[in-house]
């Protein structure tokens, strides 16, 4: 479901040299399968991620969401794909259900699909109390589940979220993987990235461990950290460690 | 799941979505509401009745100092109750009364000399005259009396007062006059050589005409309009892009399958509605702020105004507003899009924004409008108003609207592929300004300059171009090198803050191709031979009228060019100019506007705007079209030989022809080679020409192989 075939990115630095934020990767996450990204800071998963999103050109590579090349049509890609960051905010002076309607509007839903999905939405999400507020007033956790709304409005079957728990709270955390469990649960591909391994460690299906724009280790939790290690210290190891033989 | 195709509809839909969620966002924001709609509302009246305050203090301290006073004269002298008596008589005649001049009340008293200083001093007396024996005898008689109106040594004399007595000794000189010619035996008529009467209708009231006021009036508050229409579109467009980026929303609009273009369109959409209603705003609060003023003009004034012009002017006006409103929300979007936060978009829009205001402040020159004028942005719309409130016929304006509607649309349309192409710029987007620390955070060094410090040193050259202009010497020996001096200190200053990789941004090797010497050679040849052509094209189209100024260059330049020894003359009119505009202008700016590695679209758009400011710098208008002209090779040859070594040599051929062309010819032709002839020589213009398709053709050649 999501593919991609040896993606690189090459940013200019400002005195005329080359970083290379992203160096050859290829990955795949099928459909039902959920997969963390993970990777220090500046290692180049947003990066990877927003190639998947569309929003920033490979330099070489490509990559597939539902069969759909992100360079040769992006915009096909963009209707079958969720994208969440940690960055990625809602409008302030809109109310929730504002959001969602404007999202299935762009998405090219007819008024009717929108109607009901957006209240099925905003069920799901326990956003219904606060459906009309605008989104200014909500809290941090509240305004994240109006995003992975916003995301999930076109009923996308790829997910792609960078850090979405980022600023939640314990409860937050927990009541957004929860739902992203029952995404995947319904045949969604989920790409999603966090630096709290702890949260994804037990309810992600493989890992992809990310260092300096190359996957240096992949598998699943028992593959990387054995049956009684922890993921933490596997993720180190890969990091230090260098690329796997 | 279903994959919607592509058609206009859905693009319309997606357009139409984005304009709806922005629309909602900014009638939501105070601030948007507060510009919009409050301060239209309030401004006019505001404006209105402090200038109706103002003009009426001032028409009430002009009415009192025109009103009649009462004039104290006091007499003293042998014959000061007879010169008392006489001037009584003179003076009760009711005519006199109806002269603007003329006291409220004339008193003539009698006093001691003693007593008549400290009456003046104290201000109960305005003028004393001392009357000597024989004034009397004299008044009759057939010469001229003298007589000395003395006033208050310590208090101010009083205009009006000094004016009421100056009537008074006229009415006496006019009676004396009588009288000399009844003693005389003459007829009246002797001081009435000719007698004017009109034959024909009744007598015609004068009013108190305003007429010719209206069109005055409107020219400042259509600036006024241009600028408040303008900063209707101010905080949507930065809340548009800017906003959105730090909210990081941007992100998630870019997401949705619609284009930039079509993103773009949506928020453009939004902010015109926002933009027109501000303009609407303003102009019910113009027309009820005029209606109120109307209605306390004074009676008796006319201000002749007439109705269906004023409908007329009024809807060609809004009409030719919404184009303009159009522009203004393209614009600010356009120049919005590229910054990355709310603050910086502020910074960037606020100087766009007086830019504005000061074009539209254009159209208020005299000998400005026309048809080119009404393809000027905010200048054309102001211009097609005053044509209309000036009595242009109801056709032409028409086609004026036509025009500026046009152009608004055109311009409108390039602005939002702007802003489109800066939406898109993955630069832009996601990554912030790179700085190296330091008080003014200097910036971390770069292989070239930005766009944006390419234009930064426009303007501050520009500048300093402009006040070197006042201060330059007169000599053109030394006004030369202190204009060059002005043009590259900016530059000097802003390298001292913007590191660059100088050889790659000055263009500092030799040119690309196989050999050297050829690109060198070529450029040679194209310089001089583009001056030449140049020339010869610029009179055929203009004809060989010179503008004043033109000619004073003209001739100080052969001044200069014979006063000197030639190395001397050359060093300043081509080496000098060569080095240091080319330095800047082929150099630092184009190598800004370019960027890294340009393509075909780029360049040409870049070297296209670096030849525009050059033209532009040169400030003589007759000079810019062979300027831009000789700009744009030389930016095409900077960028097709990677050295700016030709581009020199070719500006240093163009400048030296002059001085070829009076080294070697009669005063004919020196006037010819600074563009003041009636005729050029065919053998000169083909042979320029051939040069120049030698030179263009070597490099292209060069380039080739």
């Amino acid at each position: 479901m999501i593919e991609a075939d040896r993606l690189v990115k090459h940013f200019r630095s400002g005195d005329g040299g080359i970083v290379r934020a992203v160096d050859d990767i290829s990955f795949t996450v099928t459909s039902g399968e959920m997969v963390g990204l993970l990777g220090a800071n500046g290692v180049g998963k947003t990066t990877t991620m927003r190639m998947l999103a569309t929003l920033l050109k490979p330099t070489s590579g490509t990559a597939r969401i539902a069969g759909h090349d992100i360079i040769r049509e992006p915009l096909a890609v963009r209707r079958h794909l969720g994208y969440l960051s940690a960055t990625t905010g809602v409008p302030d002076r809109l109310t929730p259900r504002e959001v969602l309607v404007s999202y299935g509007r762009l998405h090219g839903l007819d008024e009717p699909t929108i109607n009901t999905r957006v209240t099925e939405l905003l069920a799901a999400l326990g956003l219904e109390t606060c459906a009309t507020r605008p989104c200014g007033r909500l809290s941090t956790g509240q305004r994240q589940r109006v995003s992975l709304g916003r995301a999930l409005v076109h009923d996308p079957p790829a997910l792609v979220l960078d850090e979405p728990t980022s600023g939640l709270d314990v409860r937050g955390a927990r009541d957004l993987l929860e739902h992203l469990e029952r995404l995947r649960g319904d045949g969604r591909a989920v790409l999603i990235s966090t630096h709290r391994l702890h949260e994804i460690e037990r309810r992600c299906d493989r890992f992809l461990i990310i260092d300096a724009g190359r996957i240096v280790a992949t598998g699943t939790r028992d593959e990387l950290a054995g049956p009684t290690g922890s993921l933490e210290d596997a993720f180190f190891a890969a990091i230090d460690g260098g690329p796997p033989p | 799941m279903n994959t919607p195709a592509r058609t206009p509809g859905r693009r319309s839909r997606s357009i139409l979505a984005v304009a709806h969620r922005d629309l909602l966002e900014f009638v939501r924001d105070r601030r948007t509401l507060f510009v919009t709609l409050l301060m239209p509302m309030a401004m006019y009246p505001v404006l209105a009745l402090a200038s109706t305050l103002g003009l009426r203090t001032a028409l009430s301290d002009l009415e009192a100092r025109q009103a009649p006073r009462q004039l104290v004269l006091i007499l003293s002298g042998p014959e000061a109750v007879a010169f008392t008596a006489r001037l009584k008589d003179v003076i009760r005649t009711d005519e006199l009364r109806q002269r603007p001049d003329w006291p409220s009340k004339v008193a003539v008293e009698m006093v001691h000399p003693t007593q008549a200083q400290r009456l003046l001093d104290e201000g109960t007396a305005d003028a004393w005259i001392q009357v000597a024996p024989g004034t009397l005898a004299a008044l009759d008689g057939r010469g001229t009396v003298p007589l000395e109106a003395r006033t208050s040594a310590i208090r101010p004399r009083d205009a009006r007062r000094q004016a009421h007595l100056v009537a008074v000794m006229q009415a006496l000189a006019d009676d004396a006059r009588q009288r000399r010619v009844e003693q005389a035996g003459l007829p009246p008529s002797v001081l009435e050589p000719v007698s004017l009467s009109f034959i024909g209708g009744p007598k015609a009231e004068p009013p108190a005409s305003m007429e010719g006021i209206v069109p005055t009036a409107a020219g400042g508050v259509l600036v006024l309009l241009a600028l408040l229409t303008a900063t209707g579109a101010f905080y949507p467009a930065i809340d548009a892009i800017a906003g959105e980026k730090e909210r990081g929303t941007i992100e998630t609009l870019l997401i949705a399958p619609a284009s930039p273009g079509e993103i773009v369109t949506g928020k453009f959409l939004a902010i015109w509605a926002v933009t027109l209603a501000t303009l609407l705003v303003n102009a019910v609060s113009i027309a009820g702020t005029a209606a109120v003023l109307l209605k306390f003009l004074p009676p008796g004034y006319d201000l002749g105004i007439d109705a269906a012009r004023t409908a007329l002017t009024a809807g060609f006006t809004l009409v030719a507003f919404i184009g303009l409103a159009a522009v203004a929300a393209a614009l600010c979007l356009a120049v919005t899009s590229g910054s990355r936060s709310g603050k910086e978009a502020q910074n960037t829009l606020t100087p766009v924004i007086l830019l504005v205001s000061g074009l539209s402040g254009s159209a208020l020159l005299p000998a400005t409008g026309g048809l080119l004028f009404a393809m000027v942005p905010f200048a054309g719309q102001v211009s097609l108003t005053r044509s209309i409130l000036a009595g242009e016929p109801a056709g032409m304006a028409a086609i004026l609207l036509l025009i500026s509607l046009v152009s608004a649309a055109a311009v409108t349309w390039l602005l939002l592929r702007a802003a489109a192409a800066a939406l898109a710029d993955e630069e832009l987007l996601f990554r912030g300004p790179e700085a190296a620390g330091g008080l003014l955070l200097r910036p971390a060094p770069r292989r070239r300059p930005s766009t944006m410090q390419g234009f930064a040193a426009g303007l501050l050259a520009f500048a300093a171009l402009w006040y070197s202009q006042g201060l330059a010497p007169e000599n053109l020996a030394l006004a030369i090198p202190f204009q060059q001096l002005a043009l590259v200190l900016p530059l000097v200053a802003l390298l001292a803050w913007q590191r660059v990789d100088l050889r790659h941004t000055f263009g500092l090797r030799l040119p690309r191709a196989i050999r050297w010497p050829m690109p060198a050679f070529a450029g040679l040849l194209l310089g001089a031979g583009l001056f030449i052509v140049a020339a010869a094209v610029t009179l055929a189209i203009r004809g060989s009228h010179l503008s004043s100024s033109a000619r004073e260059l003209a001739e100080r330049i052969v001044t200069l060019i014979d006063a000197y020894p030639w190395p001397l003359s050359w060093a300043l009119i081509a080496v000098l100019p060569a080095v240091c505009e080319e330095v800047f202008f082929r150099g630092w700016l184009l190598a800004a506007i370019a960027g890294d590695r340009p393509g075909p679209r780029r360049a040409a758009v870049a070297v296209v705007l670096q030849a525009a400011v050059f033209a532009g710098f040169h400030l003589l208008p007759e000079r810019m079209p062979q300027t831009f002209m000789l700009g744009l090779v030389l930016g095409w040859l900077t960028l097709a030989t990677g050295s700016l070594l030709p581009a020199v040599l070719a500006h240093l051929a163009h400048n030296s022809v002059p001085l070829v062309l009076v080294a070697l010819a009669d005063r004919h032709e020196t006037r010819l080679a600074l563009g003041d002839t009636s005729h050029m020589p065919g053998w000169l213009v083909a042979a320029a020409a051939v040069a120049a398709l030698a030179g263009f053709s070597l490099i292209a050649l060069s380039r080739r192989r």
